[in-house]
């Protein structure tokens, strides 16, 4: 193989090749999002993230009136590391406009 | 399977340096085991020897003996090597007796579950 | 394996390790194995006082499949030697 690219996509791990150096989305257990840069990822999906805004959805209850109060936490971490076991889904950047 | 010779075992990842040092293990269920590790394996699995629960409920602490307790690997978050030259707990915390800590732990118990019942209830409501 | 050669290149450096039950420690890492089991030297738990019986561990082993995040050290990540190595571990190399 060359040093360019491949960009055909047979099993669904291309589609996370091809959005390597490119900002995408994930979905973590515990009602965490990510967004970042991707860096580097393996069969696990564990990966490298890089500018990475985090949020976190946490629901409450209120003491007095048990009302439901829904809060996003965000915070902004340089580079992670994110274990693969607890990503639920990947979403590569929309390429619509290239 | 690679095991790290005993020259190495200092800068392995391995649990060898911690044989026969008094440690913490932390389970997935959030308690927390004192003992002395006497023998493991590459899951984790661990040997406390003279193992006791250390319960923390607020200020209040109680150290329950056990025993013998082999520790199935799945389970360990983590196990911490307690330095004998600091203090195990801040000073502000109280020592109580085994019944005591108990008593805490079920009041705390119960209030948490409270708070689950009532949302469960406001849950129903919601349906009316 | 990628990840096994990327962590141990990182021995020595300060890093945070963020469990699954949301307990955070950093450290400088000691050591990793194949499983992602890590070891720290010189921890301190970032959130000590809800966490008062960690007050003296010093060093410890974390099991990798507890291991939620790891925060890294921006001087720890090469982003051109990272994309090499994971497209060259997508070929299966």
């Amino acid at each position: 193989m060359s040093g360019e690219e491949d960009a055909t996509v047979r099993e669904p791990l291309d589609l996370i090749r091809l959005s390597l150096d490119e900002r995408i989305y994930v979905k973590l257990r515990s009602d965490r999002e990510l967004r970042g840069k991707l860096h580097a990822f393996d069969q696990h999906l564990n990966m490298i993230l890089g500018d990475v805004e985090e949020v976190i959805t946490t629901v409450e209850i209120d003491d007095e009136t048990y009302e439901e109060i829904v809060r996003t936490t965000k915070r902004n971490i340089q580079y992670l590391f994110v274990r693969g076991d607890g990503v639920i889904l990947v979403s590569p950047p929309l390429r619509t406009q290239t | 399977m690679s095991w790290a010779g005993p020259e190495d075992i200092y800068l392995s990842t391995s649990l060898a340096s911690y044989l026969d040092r008094k440690l913490l293990v932390l389970l997935r269920d959030g308690r927390k085991l004192m003992g002395t590790l006497r023998s493991f394996d590459q899951f984790a699995n661990a040997v406390l020897e003279g193992a006791c629960e250390r319960v923390i409920v607020g200020e209040q602490y109680c150290d329950i003996p056990l025993g013998l307790y082999v520790i199935r690997g799945e389970n360990v978050v983590l196990i911490g090597e307690l330095d004998t030259e600091r203090e195990e707990l801040p000073p502000h915390m109280i020592r109580v007796s085994e019944t005591e800590i108990k008593r805490a732990q079920k009041v705390e118990r119960e209030a948490s579950e409270l708070r689950g019942t009532m949302r469960k209830r406001m849950e129903f409501l919601d349906f009316d | 394996m990628l990840f096994f050669s990327y962590f141990k290149d990182l021995v020595g450096q300060e890093v945070t390790v963020e469990l699954k039950n949301d307990l955070a420690i950093r450290g400088t890492l000691h050591s990793v194995d194949q499983y992602l089991n890590i070891k720290l030297e010189n921890t301190r738990v970032v959130d000590q006082d809800k966490y008062p019986h960690m007050l003296s561990v010093r060093n410890c082993f974390i099991r990798g499949s507890v291991v939620r995040y790891v925060q890294l050290p921006p001087d720890g990540v090469d982003v051109d030697l990272l994309h090499d190595a994971a497209r060259r571990e997508a070929r299966g190399g």
